[in-house]
Order: structure tokens, then sequence, then C-alpha cells
């Protein structure tokens, strides 16, 4: 199409992309920008919308740093999203070949109970689990924060791989078979090494469901030491007088490890929605 | 999206497959010993997946219906053998005048965040499906919000919004619309509107990673020639577009629909259920009375309820929809 359009018909796209996009951006601006600006200077009935060079500083992040264990939640954040994250793309990808591969009852039961967990509120799944774990000794303990989201996300992954698996030609894994592979060896020789989009996508999603995860950290960690970020935001929320400017802070440092993440694997997401992951 | 021509190949490729692999086996005794394998093997990979789902998902699921059945104080959720089975929890819920109020908030909720979220997603897909310089940058830009944690959204949408100095009240003041500041998320009249915006804002970006993925696919042959027949852009959307994206958009559509139906995570920080219950939807009564009222059973059967509710909807979605899941 682009060789049609006319040099002002494609400048007006972009103008009209830019103003979408910062009506769209302006929460993120409006965060950066309160993170920024001292509180006396925000809390008028006027406040500034461009940082106030004389007035514009770091303090907000340095005081919370000081004050809040930031640093702590987003370690418990760390360790539950890369645990969820890592089980779930491995699960996710024996799954998914087994489902695009093999077509026999057991496969099409799982496929429908995958969608049928979909339905499943996590407000109703978190009661007996909270109540399994208390019983395990488990609660307080971030491997059930990490459990439990590996397996909020792996309905959804397992779709996402069987997508990217059926996009593998079978002739391929036949003709290592036929070499002498294997079924696992060509699987792991053969499948994996071409499901590196796949793998990457999958990785993506679990991580950014996990770190973004409020519910079932919320009700399985009690304990403020084990807290995650989502936790310790949601705590600040609600509070008699909120320190808006730290707020924001604390949320913008908690969102730059997923917009890395994001930023690095977005081109994966966007294939892998081509060949075959809406559902889920 | 597995795209209708592949099934006859796929089922083609399925029965070489059976017969063909390693060692091309001739005896019936080694045909049969490969068939076995190759179902071993497919047990084998899908084994994970079945644990974790039947750990985490299907035996929750079971405690939370035996518990929805079970009457008096329960005391132990692990013995509910001592607690009689009955069915008041849900005659409690059905005939609770409340219950409909619930699900009429669920669906506005859902209807009022798919809606313009499908809308602003479409459109933007529309728009990134252009050439037009800086489009790369653009892109990563208006799929961030996806990448936000909900409860940071939640937290930057209270500021906004906050009724003496939000950013909101200040711009809709400038521009003439609002005399006077607005106390979005206290007043039961706006509270509904203060929580889907944000919650609009975290889910629109799935609709344009997956309608852009779609409209790649339209082969750009169709627009040229709708453009040589005279169509009009108006035309073109709706004869060469729409039916290229028709069926990922209504699977897009009833995905996120299932999901913002039970979302928690922009309600439950920004107003809890309230001003006055104007903003509980099911998920957040279920929440509500399981850990702050302590009543199990009844949050077990509301549950189930908006589980069935949420099969209904997928059923009333049609068949075109289920069977891509098949």
């Amino acid at each position: 199409m682009s060789t049609t359009l006319s040099r002002h018909r494609r400048w007006s796209l972009l103008a009209l992309a830019i103003a979408v996009t910062a009506v769209l951006m302006f929460p993120i601006y409006w965060m950066i920008m309160t993170s920024i600006v001292p509180s006396e200077r925000l809390l008028v009935s006027e406040p500034p919308l461009l940082p106030p060079a004389d007035a514009a500083s770091l303090d907000a992040y340095a005081s919370v740093l000081r004050d809040v264990p930031v640093l702590e939640w987003m370690w418990n954040s760390t360790v539950t999203t890369l645990g969820a994250a890592i089980i779930s793309t491995v699960v996710s990808t024996l799954g998914g070949y087994s489902l695009s591969r093999f077509r026999s009852k057991g496969q099409q039961a799982m496929g429908f109970t995958l969608l049928f967990s979909r339905m499943l509120p996590g407000t109703l799944l978190i009661i007996p689990i909270f109540v399994l774990f208390a019983n395990l000794g488990m609660v307080n303990n971030l491997w059930s924060v990490t459990l439990v989201n590996t397996a909020a996300t792996v309905p959804f992954t397992t779709w996402l791989m069987k997508g990217f698996v059926d996009a593998v030609p079978r002739e391929i894994e036949q003709a290592a078979m036929i070499d002498g592979c294997g079924r696992a060896g060509a699987l792991w020789r053969v499948v994996v090494p071409l499901l590196k989009p796949g793998i990457a996508a999958t990785f993506t999603y679990a991580s950014i469901l996990t770190w973004g995860d409020f519910l079932f950290a919320r009700t399985l960690m009690g304990n403020p030491d084990g807290w995650t970020v989502t936790v310790g935001i949601a705590s600040f929320i609600g509070e008699f007088s909120v320190d808006w400017s730290g707020l924001m802070a604390v949320g913008l440092i908690s969102m730059v490890p997923m917009i890395i993440l994001f930023l690095l694997l977005e081109p994966f997401l966007t294939k892998g929605m081509a060949s075959g992951a809406v559902k889920g | 999206m597995t795209t209708p021509p592949q099934h006859p190949q796929r089922r083609g490729l399925r029965k070489s497959a059976g017969r063909g692999a390693s060692t091309a086996p001739e005896t019936p005794a080694e045909l049969r010993r490969e068939h076995r394998r190759r179902n071993l093997f497919a047990y084998l990979t899908l084994s994970p997946t079945l644990a974790v789902v039947g750990l985490l998902m299907a035996y929750p699921l079971y405690v939370a219906i035996d518990l929805s059945l079970r009457g008096g104080q329960i005391s132990d959720l692990l013995n509910l053998e001592q607690n009689p089975l009955t069915l008041d929890n849900y005659g409690d819920i059905l005939t609770d005048p409340g219950l409909v109020n619930d699900i009429v908030r669920s669906m506005v909720y859902t209807l009022g965040v798919v809606l313009p979220a499908f809308a602003l997603g479409l459109g933007l897909a529309l728009l990134l499906n252009r050439a037009f310089p800086g489009r790369r940058i653009i892109r990563p830009l208006v799929l961030l919000p996806w990448a936000v944690p909900g409860v940071v959204v939640a937290a930057a949408f209270s500021w906004m919004l906050d009724a003496s100095y939000g950013v909101v009240n200040y711009l809709l003041r400038t521009v003439g619309i609002i005399d006077e500041n607005v106390a979005w998320l206290v007043d039961s009249n706006t509270a509904m509107f203060a929580v889907i915006l944000p919650t609009i804002w975290k889910y629109y970006p799935f609709f344009i990673l997956v309608l852009l993925a779609q409209l790649q696919s339209v082969p750009n042959e169709l627009y040229e020639a709708a453009r040589v027949d005279g169509a009009s852009p108006l035309r073109q959307f709706t004869h060469v577009t729409w039916p290229a994206i028709r069926t990922a958009s209504s699977l897009a559509i009833v995905i996120t629909g299932i999901g913002v139906f039970r979302e928690f995570d922009f309600i439950f920080p920004l107003t809890g259920g309230g001003p006055n219950d104007a903003t509980q939807t099911l998920a957040i009564r279920i929440y509500n009375e399981a850990f702050q009222f302590f009543e199990m059973g009844t949050a077990a059967a509301l549950g189930i309820v908006t589980m069935a509710i949420c099969g209904a909807l997928l059923k009333a979605a049609g068949r075109s929809v289920r069977r891509e899941f098949g």
C-alpha cells in the first residue's frame, strides 16, 4: 500500500498516530510528571502540566527507596515471576506439542479443559487454594504464589505454544526420526530450536501475567515480608493521605522490568498472535 | 488462529505420521509397538499440563463445588463431611435480589470495557497496518499498557481521577465540560465509569496484537482489486477487511469478555466494590464474602453461578468460536 499512498497522506497518518498516542500515553506521562514534582506543587487546584524546571527532582525516588521496602518487593516479584514463567514455558512447550501432534481423546478433552479453566473466576479458585496451602504450611511462601500463577498461565500459554508447533512442518521431525532420533530427541533437537519465537512469546506472556498478579499474591502472602510489588503498591492506594509522588515512583520502578522484556520480545508476540493464540 | 484449509492437510499428515516415523515397521507386532510408543509419548508430553491443571484447577474446583453445597458454620475446610449437604447456599443467593444487581453490574462493567477496548484496538490496528514514518516507534508505545500491572494502572488512575487534585478534573474544568470537581471514585453515579476507564486502558492493546496479526495476512491485491472496482474506503472495510478479521475479532472479544467478567485487579484496589456497592461485580462480591465476611459457602456458590454465566455466554457466542478450541 505504501507505494500508492501519497506523501501527504502518509504524514497525515503520522499526525493522527501521534495525536492518538499522546492521549493514550498520558497516564504514563502523568505518572512520570507526578514522580518528579514535589507534592506541594501538585496538590493545588491547577497543577502544572509540564514539569517546572526549578522544582523537578528525583527526591520521591530516593525517599521511597529509603522508607519503603521496594527492593524487597521487587525481589519477591522477580523470584515468583521467573519461577512461574520458566515452569509455565516448559510445561506448555510439552503440552502444546502434544496437543498439536496427537489428536486422541485425551488431547481433545484437555483442549476443552483448558478452555473451561478460563471460565473459573480467580476469586473462586483462591478460596480452596488458600485452604490447601494453609494446610500444607505453604502460606507466606513464595512457592505458593509461583505455583498458582503457573496454573493460571498454563491454559493460555499451552494454546499459544500449540499454534507455534502447528507451524513447524511434521516432515522435519519425521526426517530426524528416520535419521535415528527418538521422538524425544526429535522434539528436543529439531522442534524446540524452531520454537524459539514461541518460547519467547510464552515466556513474555507468563512473565507479564505473573508480575501483574495481585489477587493470588495478596491472598497467599499475608506477611509484609513476602509482599510482591503489586501488593505493596495496592497497600498505598486508599490510605488516608496518599503520597502520590512516592506511589507513582514505585509504580514506575515496578514497570521497568516488564517494559524491557516487552520491548525485547514484542516482535515475537505479534507473530504468536498470527499463528494462533487468541484462544485460551 | 487455525485457518480452515489447514484441517484436511493435517488429517493427511496424521495418517502418515502414524505409519511412517523411525524405521518404517513392517510386521503387525512392530506396528502395534510403534503405536503404543507413540501413545505413550503423546501422554508423557501432556502429563505436566495435566498435573498443573489437575492439582491447581480441577481439585480446587471440586472443593469449591463441595463447599457450595455445605451448610452450617464451616470450621474446617479440609473436613467438609462434618457439614450437612444442602442447597441452602444456592437458595439464599438465588432468592437474594442483590444477585441480579451484581450480575447487571458485572455485565455493565464487561461490556463497558470490551466494546470501547475493541473499537480502540481495531482503530489502532487499522492505523498501524498502514505504512507511515515512525510506525515502528508508535507500535510498541500503544501496546505498552498491556505490560503494566493492573494494580499500577489502578494507582495511576486513582491519582488522575482524584476528587480534589486529579488532573482529569483540572483538564475538564479548563475545557469547560464540568464546572466543579467530580469525585469520580467516591460518587456512586460515576464510580463504575471510573473503574471501567483504567480497565479499557489495560485491555485495548490485546485487541491490537490480535487484529494486527490478522490484518497483515490480508493480501494487498484484494484492496487493489477493490479500488479498481471503485469501492469506497468504507466498502473496502466492510467487504475486504472485516471478513478477514471477523473470526479473530469475535474470538478475541469472547476471550477478553470472560477475562473482564472475572476481573479483580482494578475494582478491588480502587473502590473495593463501593461506594454503596456501585462497583460490586460478582468477582468482587465473591472475594468479599470469602475474605471479609468468611461466608465460604456463599462465596463458593456465587463462584459456581459466575462460572455458569460465563459458560452460558460462551455457548451463546456460537459454534465457530468453540470450534477453535476443539
